[in-house]
């Protein structure tokens, strides 16, 4: 008899050793954020979405990137006044992609190149980054 | 000041070259009235305040045994129309457009201000409305930007910070009467008599115009270094030396120059915290009728000489701002041109008792002055500030008996309903007097009629 309770609590036990570590484990979120709109008050929003979203959810339990594409591109010019938020920003595992479309259709109207921000990752084209991500499992917000 | 112009130029330089050091954001006059934001200006950005203001004083009139017995003191009028002893007023109505013409270059910006309102710009010389500001960037060179256009000058703290952030109603007696400059073809001496000339209003020897607003058309070259918590900031600039709405009359242009150094605690723009020492000079010419009798506006058509004189004025000071208190000071030194208000204290163009002559605007050509001011400010609610400013102005030192001591205290209350909206309340104390002639003198007789001033004033910026 105690034997067989002996093994009903091993049994018990072990069964809930399996189940509570389904329990722990929260669910890693995939968020890409849209800047396409070059004013100073989006640019900030952006940058305070990306904050808020690690700080509420924690750093390790969110993957973010902000893809800036037609005039949101200004935020990852090289002398942007938000450069140290966004140094900060890629520190803390943010990325920050750069549409190449874009950089091209300035370029044409500027005669160069505008100069990008180091931490900046060039993908061909924002939207379709975008699209890709999205069918990656990330959920797009368009602040 | 030999050494100020060395270093600002020297400054300049050594930024043309292109020094590594880093260039600042836009946190001070210079900076915030000359640069837009990189990749966040917008291509046109429409912003401008009011002010409506009144103001008042007893309405004393000048005293008995002085020529203009009886008559309305001009000291205790209300400018810019000089009619009453209380007013209500737009003072200021300024609208504006800035930004980046092409967005995406973030290498030119401009600034363009246009003032409505009810004083010194508008009234004199015409036309209910004019361009304050106009002015082009090119930020290309690395460490000296280039300004080109019609702007304020890098010169006194007053004058050059923007006026809808200014702590008080009206400006201290250094700077209204050296620095707020009144541009005149005659020096008014001797005064216009009715036998000689005629009408009150061609004798009255008023500005040919606008004042100067602190501002001039001409090229400046500028820029900010920041070094941890530390920025330096130089200005060099050439200018006609006319003011808002004239180009140059004698071949003659103004030099300023201009350099501060901030230890900045924190926070941007106009209210940014910080500590900074700042000095300045500017030199340039006027051309001048003297010694003439005739009208105002037919220069070189009567008697008199017509020269060029030296006008110099300049200043070193510091402001300070942490928390709920702030503070600024300045010492300011001006040769030359020196402005000398008008005859026996009347309203210019006013008759004498015995109606023999007009009162005049009076310049004096060769002459010095000197003034500072001291100033207070602390933040005794959330929304309520009081300020306290103590300012002085010796005029006309080179002769003892022509100097002329004008001293203010300025209590004053600023509430703001929010950020960009708040009442503000002055009462000056003022006083003046001829410190080196008898109190029975009748300059004396004159000043003593000063009375203090009271004025409330809303501003709202949008």
């Amino acid at each position: 008899m105690i034997k067989w309770l002996g093994a009903l609590l091993v049994a018990a036990t072990l069964s809930l050793g399996v189940a509570m570590p389904t329990f722990a484990v929260e669910k890693e979120k995939k968020i890409v954020l849209q800047i396409s709109d070059g004013g100073e008050e989006k640019q900030t929003l952006v940058l305070n979405v990306a904050n808020n979203l690690q700080k509420h959810y924690g750093l390790d339990n969110v993957k973010l990137e902000i893809v800036a594409f037609g005039p949101g591109l200004r935020l990852l010019f090289k002398d942007n006044v938000n450069k140290g938020r966004i140094d900060s920003l890629v520190k803390s595992g943010v990325q920050f992609s750069a549409c190449q479309n874009t950089v091209d259709g300035m370029a044409k109207t500027l005669g160069y190149k505008p100069a990008l921000n180091s931490q900046a990752v060039p993908v061909q084209a924002g939207i379709s980054r975008i699209i890709d991500l999205t069918e990656q499992g990330y959920t797009l917000v368009r602040p | 000041m030999k050494a100020l112009k060395q270093t600002a130029l020297t400054l300049a330089c050594v930024a043309a070259l292109g020094t590594t050091v880093q260039q600042a954001d836009a946190a001070n006059w210079l900076m915030l009235q000359g640069t837009e934001p990189v990749g966040t200006a917008e291509r046109a950005y429409v912003w401008g305040f009011l002010q409506p203001t009144y103001t008042q004083t007893d309405g004393t009139p000048l005293p008995a045994g002085t020529p203009f017995a009886g008559r309305d003191a001009v000291f205790n009028t209300i400018v810019p129309d000089q009619k009453s002893d209380s007013q209500f007023q737009i003072l200021r109505a300024q609208v504006g457009v800035r930004g980046q013409n092409l967005p995406l270059d973030s290498n030119i910006n401009y600034f363009f201000l246009a003032e409505f309102g009810n004083n010194g710009v508008t009234t004199n010389g015409g036309g209910a409305a004019r361009v304050v500001d106009a002015s082009i960037t090119l930020n290309h060179i690395p460490g000296a930007r280039v300004r080109a256009g019609l702007f304020k000058t890098p010169t006194a703290e007053e004058g050059l910070q923007a006026i809808h952030v200014f702590d008080y109603i009206n400006f201290t007696n250094v700077t209204d009467q050296m620095l707020l400059e009144r541009f005149f073809d005659r020096d008014g001496v001797p005064a216009c008599t009715t036998a000689t000339s005629g009408t009150a209003e061609t004798c009255a020897n008023r500005p040919n115009g606008p004042v100067g607003a602190f501002r001039d058309i001409g090229v400046q070259v500028f820029n900010a270094f920041t070094f941890g918590s530390f920025e330096l900031s130089y200005a060099a600039m050439l200018g006609n030396g006319n003011g808002i709405n004239r180009g140059d009359n004698n071949g003659s242009m103004d030099k300023y120059y201009y350099l501060s150094g901030e230890y900045v605690f924190g926070g941007n723009g106009a209210r940014r915290e910080g500590l900074k020492f700042f000095a300045w000079q500017q030199d340039g010419k006027r051309t001048l009728i003297t010694g003439g009798t005739g009208t105002q506006s037919s220069v070189g058509g009567t008697a008199g000489t017509e020269a060029d004189y030296d006008r110099t004025r300049s200043g070193l000071g510091l402001t300070f701002r942490k928390s709920k208190f702030r503070a600024a000071a300045e010492y300011i030194k001006a040769d030359g041109m020196i402005f000398d208000g008008t005859d026996g204290g009347a309203v210019a163009g006013v008759s004498n008792i015995a109606g023999t002559t007009f009162a005049t605007f009076n310049i004096v050509p060769v002459d010095k002055a000197d003034g500072y001011y001291a100033d207070f400010g602390y933040l005794v609610l959330p929304k309520l500030e009081l300020d306290l400013r103590y300012d002085s102005l010796n005029r006309r030192t080179d002769v003892a008996a022509n100097e002329r001591q004008f001293t203010t205290t300025t209590v004053g209350v600023q509430y703001f309903f929010n950020p960009k909206t708040r009442a503000t309340l002055n009462y000056e104390l003022r006083n003046a007097e001829a410190p080196n002639l008898p109190a029975t003198n009748p300059a004396n007789l004159v000043l003593d009629a000063t009375d203090n001033r009271i004025s409330l004033q809303l501003t709202a910026i949008f």
